[in-house]
């Protein structure tokens, strides 16, 4: 062993003498030296970093410290998943720190056996994984009175996608028994806030989960950590992180976040509760908004697609203001309520245009214009924004968002 | 006790079976893992409100402790007239989002109130404080016409908030009226 190391460095040695003997020659070739040997292997270094040339980053922040979050820096994505750490969080009483030996899930209610299940014994139980967005009903919120964000993170960051892999409810319910008239679950989370929604029994038992890991390691603590839910499809909030407990019942129980808080207001002071439906939706991430394109030429325009009611069949790109759409390749894997990537090829001709993106869905419906939401929701609307982007390209080449 | 109690799961298995069970009973095998409680750990988790009121505690509050409350422990950030503190991340309680003129149900501003607030020390106020501070926002809000409220269980879950049936399920929306029969 000792004389195969002594045998490698001599080598080692002779080589580089000869690169100096070379270097005089070396002058007149194109050949570019070696780096010579990279960073030591550091043992102690156990969780790989970023390139420090990669600067992607969250926008993060918060008034008050407490509530508040970070949108995912969409414009740098490619493919469909987004990394954990890049993941958008919001917020509504900090990130709780859970030590998973002392975690405990409670369910109770309308059940045959009421149980409490540690981290352990949940991680017995038969597991599911799946690819699924994430967004926060609040998606776009600053976008319904007029264009606001600079960049497609300011405008779109709050929608993400991870495989998540975890128990099905319906594992759970059906271990349990439910009785009685059960059409409800009640999730609450165990951070200060003790943050409750109402979640449909149907849909507890179609393709929700508990999640414990994301993207094949456990849970970030801003995601969850140590179990959160997983709702595949509907809005952000309704996906309880740090989840604590269940309650099976008859009725909703109309939580402060889902009477007015994450309600859509309509005209006539009507208030459209219960509106789960993350809608079919896509964006052009790049070029978007903030960007700046190198003259005219070739570019590849690259977005995503996503829809809670199903899978994205079709993404149509507009290079000329809406007046005439094409189809763009969907990268695949394409998947059912999850984030899907598209691309298009573009040749920019130098002149002033507006490129946008609309997408539909396998149920038949199609992302709307700002227009046709108005006519639905009225100008008031806030939640649930899913209206077809639009960015304007100068002839300078500078992208910005025209909404 | 043992019998007693196979007596009860038998009856209930079957009233399952009959009512439920046709619907989403499965033939999964039962993994076994778990471990079952009894109302007494429960009630150490479970202090949700129902919109019947259940869950609704003992005590009560009127509207001059609500405001001793809301002065001292919620103004910073909500403003002296619920206006809301820009700067601290609140909004007004007076219109949009967190018009608490609009909430369907009074159970669920106790309910947030006692498990939520305030921001930095959740979970802290007795429950005489959260009836207190109910009546005080209600009054103020002009829901409630009565300087002098006082709440109680009772009482919380028999006001019925002039905006319940401005609640709608819009049909485009996607979710089945027939998960809503019973609101």
């Amino acid at each position: 062993m000792k004389t195969n190391r002594r045998h490698f460095m001599k080598a080692g040695m002779a080589m580089s003498t000869a690169l100096l003997a070379d270097s005089a020659l070396a002058q007149d070739t194109t050949l570019i030296p070696s780096r010579g040997p990279g960073e030591m292997i550091d043992s102690s270094v156990t969780y790989a970093d970023r390139s420090p040339f990669v600067k992607d980053a969250k926008m993060r922040g918060s008034a008050n410290g407490l509530s508040g979050g970070g949108f995912t820096p969409l414009q740098h994505s490619r493919g469909m998943v987004t990394p954990s750490g890049l993941h958008f969080e919001v917020h509504h009483s900090g990130v709780p720190e859970i030590d998973p030996s002392e975690h405990k899930l409670l369910i109770h209610g309308l059940v045959d056996d009421e149980k409490i299940f540690t981290m352990e014994d949940l991680l017995r139980f038969p597991s599911v994984s799946h690819f699924h967005f994430l967004e926060c009903a609040g998606n776009g919120m600053g976008e319904w009175m007029g264009p606001r964000g600079k960049t497609v993170q300011q405008t779109h960051g709050l929608t993400s996608c991870s495989e998540w892999t975890g128990v099905p409810l319906k594992v759970l319910l059906n271990e349990l028994g439910v009785r009685g008239d059960p059409k409800w679950l009640l999730a609450e989370g165990d951070d200060g806030a003790r943050m409750t929604r109402s979640i449909p029994i149907w849909k507890a038992m179609d393709d929700a989960f508990l999640a414990y890991a994301q993207n094949g390691e456990f849970l970030r603590p801003e995601q969850g950590f140590p179990l959160r839910l997983i709702v595949p499809g509907f809005e952000g909030n309704m996906n309880v992180k740090w989840i604590r407990r269940l309650e099976v019942g008859d009725k909703p129980w109309w939580t402060h976040h889902e009477n007015t808080e994450y309600a859509d207001p309509r005209p006539k002071d009507e208030i459209r509760a219960f509106s789960f439906y993350m809608e079919a939706r896509s964006v052009i991430t790049s070029p978007s908004g903030g960007m700046k394109l190198n003259g005219p030429g070739f570019y590849e325009i690259s977005g995503l697609g996503w829809s809670g009611a199903g899978t994205v069949s079709k993404v149509e790109i507009s290079t000329d203001d809406g007046k005439t759409w094409q189809g763009a390749s969907l990268q695949g894997p394409v998947l059912p309520k999850c984030h899907t990537r598209f691309t298009h090829p573009w040749r920019w001709d130098g002149k002033e245009t507006t490129i946008l993106s609309r997408c539909t869905d396998d149920t038949g419906y199609t992302q709307p214009t700002y227009d046709e939401m108005y006519k639905l929701q009225g100008p008031i609307g806030m939640m649930h924004n899913n209206a077809i982007q639009k960015w304007h390209v100068a002839q300078d080449g500078e992208i910005t968002n025209v909404r | 006790m043992f019998a007693k109690h196979s007596k009860i799961i038998t009856i209930t298995a079957i009233a399952t079976s009959l009512s439920f069970g046709a619907l989403y009973a499965t033939a999964q095998e039962k993994y076994g893992i778990g471990t079952s409680v009894g109302p007494d750990e429960i009630a150490k988790y479970d202090n949700d409100i129902h919109i019947d009121g259940t869950g609704l505690p003992e005590g009560s509050g009127n509207v001059a402790l609500g405001r001793e409350i809301y002065e001292y422990q919620c103004a910073l950030c909500h403003g002296e007239k619920l206006e809301g503190v820009r700067e601290m991340g609140a909004q007004t309680l007076h219109e949009g989002r967190r018009d608490i003129k609009k909430l369907p149900y009074a159970t669920s501003l106790f309910d947030f109130i006692r498990r939520a607030m305030p921001l930095t020390d959740p979970g802290t106020l007795s429950n005489d404080e959260a009836y207190g501070l109910t009546a005080f926002l209600l009054v103020e809000t002009g829901v409630i016409n009565d300087p002098n409220l006082t709440l109680d269980a009772e009482s919380v879950k028999a006001i019925k908030m002039p905006n319940r049936d401005k609640f709608i399920i819009d049909p485009a929306s996607r979710f089945t009226a027939k998960d809503l029969e019973d609101k």
